[in-house]
């Protein structure tokens, strides 16, 4: 999982597992492996469980989010977590904060585009991908 | 290494060990696995885990290390005691059983913003 010193692409903004955190758990209580399975949507490739593990335990210790002990039927009792009250402040002072970094890199980028255009590459992938390679063999043949 | 030193390790793996054993991570981490998870150098673990197995809290395998029946209660125990206090909320802040907040993103904007600004206009 991506931290600080992270490499996962596309490139995320410094610290984005800890608002992602708050975010899936204003969406819904979890346990701490399906929230490794849900970064996923937010550009956490790598699983890295220990990562988690450390960010969960500080954003407990900073009373943003709570967990408790569920029962299992199965195995032993699992860690589930929730947003607590202040939680729910800090993840609209990051969600607040993005909006801003939002709009810094929509002018960035809207400024670069007026050289180059950045999806011309995506599309041209895609117009590739339309070809039929035995259409144009054939073509080619006939 | 000082006995506090000892005890607060011992939570850190006991309480580490417990977590990933129940989220199906991991029964049998190694002594590199626990240095990784808790981000700490393996050199300094190790002694403290030769510890933690003399004591009878862990017991080492062919993989790794396993919790032992004491150590698994332990590490239960220190977790759920570490943020027993920290569940509720301030009076006056919203959270999930608030009927304002949750009706509409809009409701819930204002009243985030009016806590951010130390204020709080709806009654629950």
């Amino acid at each position: 999982m991506p931290t600080s010193t992270d490499t996962a692409q596309p490139a995320l903004p410094k610290n984005f597992l800890r608002p992602c955190l708050l975010l899936l758990l204003r969406e819904a209580p979890a346990h701490g492996y399906e929230l490794l399975d849900r970064l996923r949507a937010f550009g956490f490739e790598g699983s890295d469980p220990g990562g988690l593990y450390r960010a969960l335990r500080k954003l407990e210790g900073e009373k943003l989010v709570a967990s408790a002990w569920q029962r299992s039927g199965a195995g032993p009792d699992r860690r589930i977590y929730e947003l607590t009250r202040a939680g729910r402040k800090e993840l609209h002072r990051r969600a607040k904060a993005l909006a801003e970094t939002r709009q810094t890199l929509a002018s960035f980028l809207g400024r670069y585009e007026e050289f180059v255009a950045l999806d011309a590459p995506r599309r041209a992938r895609g117009r590739a991908r339309e070809r039929d390679p035995e259409r144009e063999e054939a073509a080619a043949r006939g | 290494m000082s006995e506090l030193e000892v005890l607060k390790v011992r939570e850190e793996v006991l309480q580490a060990m417990y977590w990933m054993r129940a989220e199906g991570l991991a029964d049998e981490p190694s002594a590199r696995d626990l240095s990784s998870f808790l981000a700490v150098p393996a050199d300094t673990l190790a002694t403290y885990i030769d510890r933690f197995v003399a004591e009878g809290h862990l017991e080492a395998t062919a993989a790794g290390f396993r919790l032992t029946e004491t150590g698994t209660a332990a590490g239960k125990r220190s977790f759920a005691d570490e943020f027993a206090d920290m569940t509720s909320g301030a009076h006056g802040e919203c959270g999930a059983d608030c009927t304002f907040c949750n009706s509409d993103p809009n409701a819930a904007a204002s009243c985030l913003e009016q806590n951010l600004n130390g204020e709080h206009a709806h009654q629950h």
